[in-house]
């Protein structure tokens, strides 16, 4: 797979080095050891050309697919054709596929790539630049905000699903496979190539900047 | 699911941006195993809010016979391939198998006239040993490489 847009890769500031966690890391082995049994069993079926085994291949991801490139693209129609075309390059390429990471994560690195490669050629900025600064939106966030008026408020509910549709398409991928496929940050990190912190801060600023539209929605009503 | 590994995730250094990534990541988790909202603080509840809204799914979807299709598709695949292809390969093997036999044969036929002077240009053992075993090898290595890569039929 090709390069990513260096706009992506660029460091994280504010962040630190993580601190060790080893119950945790068993925890993962053990989880990571059962997702790769199951996905060596569909992977050889696959390659067996077993009947029926490509289509359940298929059905299990095309949700996570449709879900990156969907976000990613905004169109319905491209988004169709570029699912296609990933599980045909899926099909094409699954005898290279090494375990190195769940298959979920190798099959939705193809998606995110297919995609981004359409919003290069289409010339489509994957981010904004500059981006907000997520310490000024921390200050300048109060604490005003009567939830009970905006869940009954249908046009907040709206307001906010068109902050989200206006942040630009990598940081709506983001939030999607964060919130939507419950997708790790280290899962992330292997679908999109880029580093866990640079994907933290996204999602914090993205987060900031949709409850920022969110306390300007409910200023505005009140 | 797979448990979060925040082992891998580095921290803010400033607190008070760290402390609102944990307000973040609380409601997510909150919202996610839907607890009762009672016991929220307004932040929390904000990003719960945001939260319920990121977990739906979009309205536009695959259409429900997607994988069945493309199944389709993969599966006519090898049967539109043009009908030569296979004779091709076979012309391919026997010309192959031709050439060989033939080399042999002209070794067999004339090899004792100019092996010998082959054989003096040859580094003297042991190092031919070496250099037979390292080709064997390296042989050994590309058939198992070509090996791997080839589309499981």
């Amino acid at each position: 797979m090709g390069p990513l847009n260096p706009q992506i890769r660029a460091a994280p500031d504010r962040l630190q080095p993580p601190a060790c966690n080893r119950s945790g890391d068993a925890r993962i082995h053990d989880s990571m050891d059962d997702i790769r049994q199951a996905d060596r069993t569909l992977v050889d079926a696959v390659l067996a050309n077993r009947p029926g085994a490509f289509e359940r291949l298929v059905r299990e991801y095309q949700g996570l697919c449709w879900h990156i490139i969907q976000r990613m693209v905004r169109h319905p129609e491209d988004a169709r054709e570029l699912c296609q075309d990933t599980f045909l390059r899926v099909h094409q390429c699954l005898h290279q596929y090494r375990y190195e990471s769940a298959l979920k994560s190798w099959i939705g690195r193809i998606a995110f790539t297919i995609a981004l490669r359409h919003l290069q050629h289409k010339r489509i900025a994957l981010v904004e630049p500059g981006g907000d600064d997520g310490e000024s939106l921390v200050d300048s966030i109060g604490d005003g905000f009567d939830l009970e008026a905006a869940c009954a408020d249908e046009e907040t509910a709206r307001h906010l699903h068109e902050a989200i549709e206006a942040l630009p398409p990598l940081q709506r991928t983001l939030l999607t496979l964060y919130y939507l496929e419950e997708t790790s940050i280290p899962e992330i990190a292997r679908i999109t190539g880029m580093a866990a912190g640079t994907i933290k801060s996204h999602l914090f600023r993205s987060r900031l900047r949709l409850r920022d539209a969110l306390e300007t929605r409910t200023g505005v009503a009140a | 699911m797979i448990p979060h590994d925040e082992a891998h995730i580095p921290t803010f250094d400033d607190a008070a941006l760290e402390r609102e990534w944990q307000a973040q990541e609380s409601a997510m988790r909150r919202e996610r195993l839907q607890l009762d909202p009672a016991g929220d603080d307004a932040r929390s509840r904000r990003y719960r809010l945001i939260a319920r809204s990121l977990r739906q799914p979009p309205a536009e979807s695959l259409p429900a016979d997607f994988a069945q299709q493309l199944a389709r598709r993969v599966g006519a695949a090898p049967k539109a391939t043009p009908a030569g292809t296979s004779f091709e390969s076979r012309l391919t093997l026997v010309l192959a198998s031709t050439l060989v036999i033939a080399a042999v044969a002209v070794v067999a036929i004339y090899g004792q006239a100019w092996l010998p002077s082959f054989a003096e240009l040859l580094p003297k053992p042991p190092a031919t040993r070496w250099l037979l075993a390292l080709a064997g090898c390296i042989g050994g290595s590309w058939l198992l490489g070509f090996w791997q890569q080839r589309p499981h039929s």
